[in-house]
């Protein structure tokens, strides 16, 4: 499944715009199958921050962790905001 | 310089709100602008409108010492958070025409989104006494500045992490630890962001509640926190750019 973040907006600030895109799209996301692979693109995002994306992507990353691919991330605030929710796994870093 | 006559649309420009903006606050006599005896157009003496709009930190201060609160401008007003997004992309829009900025506009937007958002998050329904924020900038001097007459640091965070006795420690907590001061939500990420994004780049950050006052800036590795007196009702901050 592919998820275009910039059709929830491209001005992503606040926890309750983020709570109400999840809430909006989770219907959505129960149709992903056991094994599909979700890509969240990232691509016409002006700015993200760690509010909404706290309440959007979180739930998705931890219910779909190593199946979730992240793209098109180079935006300074999506970046910022990445590095911040998902800190770099110790085998990563090592 | 001071003394250089301005058009309204180049004084808007200057002020970063719109010429309707300008004809409201000259209407109601909160910045009075020149006429012109023959053509009726506006103007502006530069020096007034530097003088207006330098204050703003100092307007956002004197609104949180007040021990009894009153609600600002209503161009410096957002009562709701939905205001407060509104006038979020406004800003947006501005900074994405400037093209002598040090840092880029996303980071700044969501920088101030962070802040803004999360004296929403943590006062709905706790508010001092007025509701909202207190939200306003100054494009041409590059700051912004940001207020609430909510809880404060120190109250929001004791609620999960009783420990903390001063404002100092809360807002060394704040900025950084991972933890929310609403509990059991696991978030609380906000400030730590604010923090990241200040000594990444080339940003100047002041935030104070109750009796501390922090000061960050690019390079920065530890936190300033000093006390400062008097005692601020909720929250202020500033951010240059």
């Amino acid at each position: 499944m592919l998820i275009q973040v910039k059709k929830f907006g491209t001005t992503l600030s606040s926890r309750p715009m983020g709570k109400e895109a999840y809430a909006a799209f989770l219907p959505v996301l129960r149709e992903i199958g056991k094994e599909e692979k979700v890509d969240i693109d990232f691509d016409g995002v002006i700015v993200m921050g760690p509010s909404w994306a706290d309440e959007f992507l979180t739930p998705i990353l931890r219910q779909y962790g190593d199946r979730v691919s992240l793209l098109n991330t180079k935006n300074p605030s999506v970046k910022a905001t990445l590095e911040l929710l998902i800190p770099p796994s110790p085998q990563a870093s090592s | 310089m001071g003394e250089k006559l301005l058009t309204i649309s180049e004084a808007a420009k200057m002020l970063g709100v719109s010429i309707d903006t300008l004809r409201r606050w000259d209407k109601k006599g909160t910045l009075a602008s020149l006429r012109g005896s023959a053509s009726g157009y506006r103007y502006y003496l530069e020096g007034d409108l530097l003088f207006f709009w330098n204050d703003l930190f100092k307007m956002a201060e004197d609104w949180v010492l007040k021990e009894t609160g009153s609600e600002p401008h209503s161009d410096l007003y957002c009562q709701t958070n939905d205001v407060f997004q509104n006038r979020l992309i406004k800003l947006q829009n501005s900074l994405s025409c400037l093209t002598n900025l040090a840092v880029p506009f996303s980071l700044i937007v969501a920088l101030i989104g962070e802040v803004g958002n999360n004296s929403f998050d943590h006062n709905l329904g706790s508010w001092r006494d007025i509701p909202g924020i207190f939200f306003g900038y100054n494009l041409e001097k590059k700051y912004i500045v940001l207020a609430d007459r909510g809880q404060g640091i120190l109250t929001t965070l004791k609620r999960v992490k009783p420990s903390l006795t001063t404002y100092a420690e809360a807002m060394q907590t704040a900025f950084t630890e991972v933890l929310s001061g609403r509990a059991p939500e696991t978030r609380g990420n906000g400030l730590k962001f604010v923090k990241n994004i200040v000594i990444e780049n080339q940003l100047k950050f002041f935030f104070e509640s109750g009796d501390a006052k922090l000061s960050l800036e690019h390079g920065d590795t530890s936190l300033d926190i000093a006390e400062k007196i008097p005692l601020v009702h909720g929250c202020v901050a500033m951010l240059q750019f």
